[in-house]
């Protein structure tokens, strides 16, 4: 087995293991979709539950009306979504693939997504996901269909950042329950909570002024070059269903 | 077991792995499903059984899952493994015993994913992220795992009855 991974991880081999990694995404995709579906359906159930001991006529309406708040309430919020993204997308300036996300990695180890869009649509290994609430992650393998995002919860995920109020420059690393912030120590200035850390471009991984999160908490280490900060991201990568994959910017 | 059967358990148990379980996120761990159930299947067929859809869970998750195909099949091998090798020692069952089954095979599962991925020369989380990661996946699966094995026990029963 460690052989096939071997075999698999070769450069030639990426054709064959993403078209095969590929071939799973439309079930993927189903069941993503049944589990939104039985979300609503048990949400409806619970409402139910409680209105039984109530006239039954009245229970009958109540839970068909139910139905439809929570059918409107899902569509109002997709369309805020949708809107939220078209707003990014035009104020941004880059050119970008909308995508569907039809599952996430199985393991803890490495927090990724899925999503339905591939090579065939002009996604690439390394180009940056974002949502319109800001930065995701990375793409880090395409097949013809579909693509694995490295999201920045993966415990090996770096990014470089700045702080929008005190204009300090930092490193948000990945983690298992949050991000965290390694904010370089200047003269006269430190990093306070509620500041936004947004992408500074350095290293030319990520484009400049992406939305990553808003600081949370700050420890000083005033023995230390930096402080430590918890981050609290603008992404949650398990309740994200639709991502934007920026296809005009190529990381250096 | 059927291989129909099995087939369908398998895709099933990854997918609702790789759609559903990361949603129920405790500490930074989730079960893991397709573990649960390679370690259900070689506790009541034995350790052929368990490794043959060891090997075909993990090959699902390997295509879910970013990098090479093969690290999680190599890693549910290993948890089969050490399951069959707690039953054959084993005078009588439990329902401690199975949880703890269920959490040593995360230990291995966990560590031979990690130390693939480090053979391999891919990048791999800080230690102490493995060890806590490792630990509250542990915990939970260990937790689900007597429920899993009433469950395939009564799916079993039922089957049977049926015939």
């Amino acid at each position: 087995m460690l052989l096939v991974a071997m075999v698999s991880q070769q450069s030639w081999a990426a054709g064959m293991r993403g078209a095969a990694k590929s071939a799973l995404a439309p079930f993927e995709s189903g069941l993503t979709a049944a589990a939104a579906q039985l979300d609503r359906v048990t949400s409806g159930l619970g409402d139910m539950s409680t209105l039984r001991a109530q006239n039954q006529q009245l229970l009958a309406d109540d839970a068909a009306l139910r139905r439809q708040v929570v059918e409107l309430n899902a569509a109002a919020q997709e369309n805020a979504t949708l809107r939220q993204a078209l707003d990014f997308e035009r104020s941004f300036g880059h050119r970008m693939v909308a995508a569907q996300v039809v599952g996430l990695g199985p393991d803890g180890f490495s927090r990724t997504l899925e999503i339905d869009r591939g090579t065939s649509d002009g996604v690439q290994a390394g180009m940056i996901v974002t949502t319109g609430a800001g930065l995701l992650g990375r793409v880090s393998e395409a097949g013809p269909h579909a693509a694995i995002v490295q999201t920045l919860a993966d415990p090996q995920s770096r990014v470089n950042v700045y702080l929008s109020r005190s204009g300090l420059q930092g490193t948000v690393v990945g983690g298992p329950t949050a991000l965290q912030l390694q904010v370089e120590h200047s003269i006269g200035v430190v990093a306070s909570n509620g500041e936004w850390a947004l992408t500074s471009g350095v290293g030319g991984g990520y484009p400049r002024g992406l939305v990553v999160g808003e600081i949370a908490s700050v420890t000083h280490h005033d023995a230390a070059t930096f402080d430590d900060a918890a981050l609290a991201w603008v992404n949650d990568p398990t309740n994200i269903s639709l991502v934007l994959v920026i296809t005009d910017f190529t990381p250096s | 077991m059927k291989p129909a059967i099995g087939a369908a358990l398998m895709l099933g148990a990854a997918l609702v792995q790789v759609t559903w379980a990361p949603r129920i996120e405790i500490l930074g761990a989730f079960p893991n499903l397709v573990l649960i159930a390679v370690v259900a299947l070689t506790w009541t067929r034995g350790v052929r059984t368990g490794l043959a859809w060891a090997c075909v869970g993990g090959l699902l998750l390997d295509l879910t899952a970013a990098g090479p195909v093969g690290p999680h099949a190599l890693g549910l091998l290993t948890g089969a493994y050490l399951t069959g090798f707690w039953t054959r020692n084993l005078d009588r069952q439990s329902s401690i015993q199975v949880a703890l089954a269920a959490a040593v095979s995360t230990v291995a599962y966990s560590l031979v994913l990690v130390g693939s991925d480090d053979t391999l020369g891919l990048p791999v989380p800080p230690l102490s992220v493995v060890a806590e990661l490792t630990l509250a996946a542990c915990a939970y699966n260990a937790i689900l795992m007597p429920a899993a094995l009433a469950l395939l026990r009564k799916a079993r029963l039922t089957a049977a009855e049926a015939v």
